[in-house]
């Protein structure tokens, strides 16, 4: 493969910081964003906690109303059409770009795209068509489509930043911001792009989180420190979180050729499903192992090469156990042994955007030489055996990192990033 | 006399007016409101064209080309103020919530300076404030 992508940028709205020295610091001392939250004015409710996003307020449906710190500056023109979680993506793609070095009239060349997941707005949907039914239909908020609907986040952003190559948005639930960063990759390495910029951001509030507690995916732990338990055997659902974060990824001699200073090389991808059920993962992980050894074979690795895993555990008690059976079919079964951790104890689980902030994570712990931790680990599933799941985060650099995902309908999707160095 | 109407079109008009004063409450200078509520006591139609003139520069998509100074009536919308379609539909309709006054499509679509869309919302209220036959 003779075109090769780097990650040049990021920029974070999450749980555990809104920059990447707070979210870097986070990661390190296994410092938790999680907060106690009531949903719908409804004490009973049994989902006490979130993953929330600080410094930001966007209750209201009304952009108007909405407060964000004063050093990003919208113009109407974009706010007008953004959901909140759209406020989200647009600030942490303003970091991103210039973490990148990039200035805006460099992303109108063609050579750029834009990649973003999301499940849309339901709490904006909804608000836009209640209207519309209370109006019999005779009226709509004209912005009501564009700020809404799955898309929203390609739709302003491309807009905003004027971009003229490729742009598409990711619908696989909580794989979906893992696909467009695969597909981004997919598009430098045939040179359709030169470089890519990846969204992901998902609402924390009732419309987004409340249906998964219909499903009972969601812990019923009041406390914020120890309800995300991923591999843990106390473990009891996972906690929704929200946020945005954006990647650059470039083509490695037009990132050298400019200087940028470089995270990490995206080094492969890959994605397996498991044909098994629309909403519970495969109870041997058969799809995820599949996909991380496509994904190994994709960037031409053996098993024992990789030195950490980003898990997708998320602290359910099917996902993480199917997650624990892949691993061991994977890497166990090869007599290699990496360092295994899930970021979702720190961060909650932010669905779409949850590929894309783990890849981020992983990057800057390439870069920047240390191996996070599993916060909340204190007696791991039976399931884990074998496997090596730090509790602290550790000052150790790891070389080749290994990044899962899972979805809805078994859509499995994995990444490796590799530390480079920087000439 | 008329009966009160309790449709549910007319409830959500009553709705969508109150949001939109809400919205002149919080986000427009305090002269804006004082002057929407003496158009509430008097219908004055001076005192609602104070009204529009800020609910014209609030929409300007691109805030870095709202005028200085109280554009003129012959500045064009769109090629002077740099409104796109979906902004003035989101004017009109705030405009429309605000006085309590229906726009058809087509009126907006004739529209096209500060004068004549002044002079329509002035037009308009004088009509919905005149005695029903």
């Amino acid at each position: 493969m003779s075109r090769r992508a780097v990650v040049t940028g990021l920029g974070f709205i999450t749980s555990i910081g809104n920059d990447r020295t707070a979210v870097t610091d986070s990661l390190r001392a296994l410092r938790p964003g999680l907060a106690r939250i009531e949903f719908l004015g409804n004490s009973n409710l049994p989902v006490k906690v979130c993953g929330t996003i600080k410094d930001f307020a966007v209750e209201s449906a009304s952009w108007r109303d909405w407060r964000y710190p004063a050093r990003y500056e919208i113009p109407r023109e974009t706010i007008r059409s953004l959901a909140p979680h759209g406020l989200y993506a647009f600030c942490a793609t303003e970091q991103a770009l210039a973490d990148a070095g990039l200035a805006r009239d460099t992303l109108t060349d063609g050579a750029t795209g834009l990649y973003c997941a999301s499940a849309g707005s339901a709490f904006l949907l909804h608000h836009h068509l209640r209207q519309m039914h209370l109006a019999q239909g005779e009226r709509g908020n004209p912005m009501g489509v564009v700020a809404s609907i799955a898309g929203t986040l390609n739709f302003n952003l491309a807009a905003h930043y004027g971009i003229r190559g490729a742009v598409s948005g990711f619908v696989a639930a909580c794989a979906s911001s893992s696909h467009a960063l695969g597909c981004a990759l997919d598009d430098i390495r045939l040179g359709r792009q030169d470089r890519m910029i990846i969204v992901g951001a998902e609402e924390v509030n009732a419309e987004t989180v409340l249906p998964f507690a219909a499903m009972r995916a969601l812990s019923t732990n009041p406390d914020p420190l120890t309800a995300s338990r991923p591999f843990d055997r106390q473990r009891d659902g996972f906690v929704a979180a929200g946020g945005a974060v954006c990647l650059i990824l470039e083509e490695m001699e037009t990132a050298r050729r400019r200087g940028a200073s470089i995270y990490a090389e995206l080094a492969g991808w890959g994605q397996a499903a498991d044909g098994y059920n629309v909403a519970v993962s495969h109870p041997e992980g058969l799809g995820l192992a599949e996909a991380m050894r496509r994904t190994l074979a994709d960037a031409q690795l053996a098993p024992a090469e990789i030195d950490y895993v980003n898990a997708h555990a998320t602290s359910t008690i099917a996902g993480d156990r199917s997650e624990a059976l892949a691993l061991r079919a994977v890497f166990s079964a090869a007599g290699a042994r990496p360092r295994i951790s899930s970021t979702k104890g720190l961060t909650g689980h932010p669905l779409s955007m949850a590929g894309i902030m783990e890849a981020a994570f992983c990057s800057v712990a390439l870069r920047d030489g240390f191996t996070p931790g599993n916060l909340n680990l204190l007696q791991p599933d039976e399931a884990c055996d074998g496997l090596d799941l730090p509790r602290a985060s550790l000052e150790i650099a790891p070389q080749i990192v290994l990044n899962n995902t899972s979805g809805f309908g078994g859509s499995n999707v994995c990444h490796i990033l590799r530390r480079i160095s920087a000439s | 006399m008329e009966s009160p109407d309790t449709s549910p079109a007319s409830a959500a008009a009553n709705a969508a007016a109150s949001e939109a004063a809400t919205i002149l409450a919080h986000h427009f200078p305090a002269a804006v409101c004082d002057a929407y509520s003496r158009f509430g006591a008097t219908r004055s139609p001076d005192e609602a064209d104070i009204v529009v003139l800020a609910v014209l520069l609030d929409h300007i998509p691109d805030q870095k080309r709202r005028p200085k100074s109280e554009p003129a009536d012959d500045v064009a919308l769109v090629a002077g103020l740099g409104f796109d379609s979906v902004a003035i539909t989101e004017m009109v309709f705030f405009l429309e919530d605000l006085f309590q006054v229906q726009i058809t499509n087509d009126e907006i679509l004739r529209v096209q300076t500060v004068g004549e869309l002044r002079a329509f919302v002035r037009e308009k209220i004088a009509l919905s404030s005149a005695p029903r036959a």
